[in-house]
């Protein structure tokens, strides 16, 4: 007797569990819309994959603190479901793959930088998963026929021609240049991609050199600039590389009226680790604070982002914080203009995108690159980021180094 | 003009990787250990200099001496408790564990002190000896590397415990025969090898801007040094890092920035089919 009363007990609160397990797990799956996030948060990308968690993570908040995504006159609410693949691309695939078939989620927001994103776009594109990436500009992660891929940031060969038009303008004594670039995928296309439109704007090439992945020393290549005698420096490279080698100008007696990095400058860590010394520096980016873009999502304007994330980090966002966080505010966007989770109706919804938000315009390119997209041109000036183009936003005009 | 500054950029340079490979050629000659730890523990001692001089205002100088003795203590207790287990082994064995190691310290570094580039900024200036310029924190860099250096000579030479260190790597069976502790001398091997390589990251803390993502750079210029000088004495990595820094600077200056890593590998290549011991190694040490 008293068995069977215990064994009644345990299979009624088994019983309980199931059903409630049962009624529980379909509701929860309909009311919340699931986006996957491969992340590198240890590994050499971890400062930067740790930028796109802050922003999804503040997106996500707002978005259900708001009452959620409206999805046909439904709200649901969001919810980022991540992993950490360690920087490794090849475990990046496997998670994407595993967040879509294990953890079904709707949606994906891709890794951080074009090599991964490719990575994963190509597991994306199997599943016919809507995915959005924020950190990858490079054209040779766009022309791969994707049909499921859409960027935000603008694409890496226009900010060439605009930044060489630029500077001929402001400083017409410029006649030469020396291009010194990192022999590795972004560096290199932004390094070769300028000395082509140097050369189609009729500016001497003096120098054009790349150097090795895992240099710590750039004395040589210095020196040969400095024997070069350009007007203006050119250096692509990563930001550890690009500090290290504007102090080795200075050390090295190398300088010009402009020098220009690509694209450690519009990092907090580079001004700090510099000091005076980043003063004159000349970059372009692809967003800044100083940008007031008002639009739509739960940012209506540029200001309010930059409050709320200065509430929450305490510094100021860089480009990366407002591409991740806009990735949010396009896709919430798309789904509310679909209606439905289906992906190929919100996979139209993103490719027929034209819209403003607080990061800026959007328009998808057939490719899925964002057409629209701005390239500030910068200059660090005393120590503080200024913007020197577009002069809807400019704030600053640009100061010759000598 | 060109040229001079190409030697003297070279020379500055060959110090610091002299400096950097000392403790790694010690460890591998003595315990015949490949300690893939030794990057780790030289950006370990960068960030901890960065560290007392950014929040606590401590001079990386003084930081130096501190930092060298924590990392002396860290490196002897690694060898006592783990790599002690193992040290007779086969090779292999030992570098996993020490592999094993540095995934371990890197991951903590990353979460602990993120892959943010750090640098003591001290700006310190340049001397301009006519057209020739020389920046004075290298120079101060060049100057501390070769103290340290010299300074573990004269302990290895004239020291109680040098001697011993000295003998176990000649003769290890005959060492303990003569009573010296073995295991007590590999740990104070494997501390001194600690020791060069977080005074070494201080030194660097103020010459480079300091990545976690350095540990294997900076391990793979260490394997280089010591082939090039040969294992196990501090001539060696003496001269097996002026000679880098120098083949560095005159082919990145001729034949472009780009090759001038691959005539470093280019030089090892050649040593190790020529002269397996290095430039100035025992026989026995190949």
């Amino acid at each position: 007797m008293k068995f069977v009363s215990r064994h009644c007990l345990w299979l009624a609160f088994a019983s309980a569990i199931a059903v409630m397990a049962l009624s529980g797990a379909p509701a929860q799956a309909d009311d919340v819309i699931k986006i996957g996030a491969p992340l590198a948060l240890t590994g050499p990308l971890a400062v930067e994959s740790k930028k796109q968690e802050v922003v999804w993570n503040m997106w996500v908040a707002k978005v259900n603190a708001s009452g959620g995504i409206n999805v046909g006159g439904k709200k649901m609410n969001v919810k980022l479901v991540e992993y950490d693949y360690q920087s490794d691309g090849q475990r990046a695939a496997q998670l994407a793959e595993k967040l879509i078939t294990d953890d079904k989620v709707n949606f994906l927001f891709a890794p951080f930088g074009s090599g991964h994103t490719k990575i994963v776009a190509s597991v994306a594109e199997r599943y016919q998963m809507p995915l959005i990436a924020c950190s990858s500009s490079a054209e040779t992660v766009y022309n791969q026929g994707f049909k499921y891929l859409f960027g935000l940031l603008a694409a890496n060969g226009a900010s060439n021609a605009i930044i060489v038009k630029y500077i001929k303008t402001k400083a017409p004594s410029i006649k030469s240049i020396a291009i010194y670039g990192r022999d590795d995928v972004f560096p290199k296309s932004m390094a070769s991609g300028v000395a082509e439109a140097a050369k189609a704007a009729g500016l001497n090439v003096a120098y054009n050199n790349y150097y090795p992945v895992g240099t710590i020393d750039h004395s040589s290549g210095l020196s040969a600039i400095k024997a070069a005698k350009p007007d203006w420096i050119y250096v692509t490279g990563y930001t550890s590389d690009l500090i290290l080698i504007r102090k080795q100008m200075s050390d090295l007696g190398v300088t010009a009226p402009v020098v220009t990095m690509v694209a450690g400058p519009a990092y907090k860590e580079y001004t700090d680790a510099l000091g005076n010394l980043a003063n004159g520096i000349t970059s372009w980016t692809w967003w800044h604070p100083a940008v007031n873009y008002q639009g739509v999502g739960v940012w209506p304007t540029t200001q309010s982002f930059v409050k709320d994330f200065v509430a929450k980090e305490h510094v100021e966002p860089d480009y990366i914080h407002a591409s991740c966080a806009a990735a949010g505010v396009i896709l919430a966007n798309a789904i509310e203009r679909a209606g439905t989770l289906d992906h190929q109706k919100v996979r139209d919804a993103l490719a027929s995108t034209n819209i403003t938000t607080f990061y800026g315009p959007i328009k998808y390119a057939a490719n899925g690159l964002n057409e629209a997209g701005s390239i500030p041109i910068i200059q660090i000036q005393n120590k503080q980021i200024k913007v020197l183009y577009p002069d809807g936003v400019k704030n600053a005009d640009l100061e010759l180094m000598k | 003009m060109l040229y001079v500054q190409m030697l003297v950029n070279g020379i500055m340079l060959g110090a610091l990787y002299a400096c950097l490979a000392i403790g790694f050629s010690l460890v591998w000659g003595v315990l015949n250990v490949i300690n893939m730890l030794h990057g780790s523990l030289l950006v370990l001692g960068g960030y901890l200099t960065y560290t007392a001089w950014h929040d606590y205002g401590v001079h990386p100088l003084i930081a130096l001496f501190a930092v060298a003795f924590a990392l002396f203590l860290l490196g002897y207790a690694i060898q006592r408790i783990l790599i002690n287990r193992v040290v007779d082994m086969p090779v292999l064995v030992t570098m996993t564990l020490t592999f094993a190691l540095d995934l371990i310290l890197y991951n903590f570094m990353i979460v602990y002190f993120t892959a943010t580039p750090v640098r003591v900024t001290l700006n310190l200036g340049v001397i301009d000896a006519g057209g020739i310029f020389v920046p004075v924190d290298r120079l101060a860099g060049m100057v501390l590397a070769l103290l340290l250096t010299g300074l573990l000579y004269v302990v290895l030479r004239r020291s109680r415990i040098g001697r011993a260190i000295v003998a176990v790597r000649m003769d290890r069976s005959a060492a303990m025969l003569m009573g010296i502790r073995v295991e007590h001398i590999y740990a104070i091997t494997f501390g001194i090898g600690a020791l060069m390589a977080g005074a070494t990251g201080a030194v660097f803390a103020m010459v480079y801007p300091m990545t976690t993502d350095l540990d294997f750079t900076f391990l793979g210029k260490a394997f280089i040094v010591c082939i090039i000088g040969g294992l196990g004495s501090v001539q060696g990595a003496l001269v097996g890092g002026l000679v880098l820094g120098l083949v560095e600077s005159i082919a990145g200056q001729f034949l472009g920035p780009q090759y001038a890593l691959t005539a470093g590998f280019a030089l090892m290549l050649v040593l190790l089919v020529a002269m397996p011991t290095g430039l100035t190694g025992v026989k026995g040490f190949e």
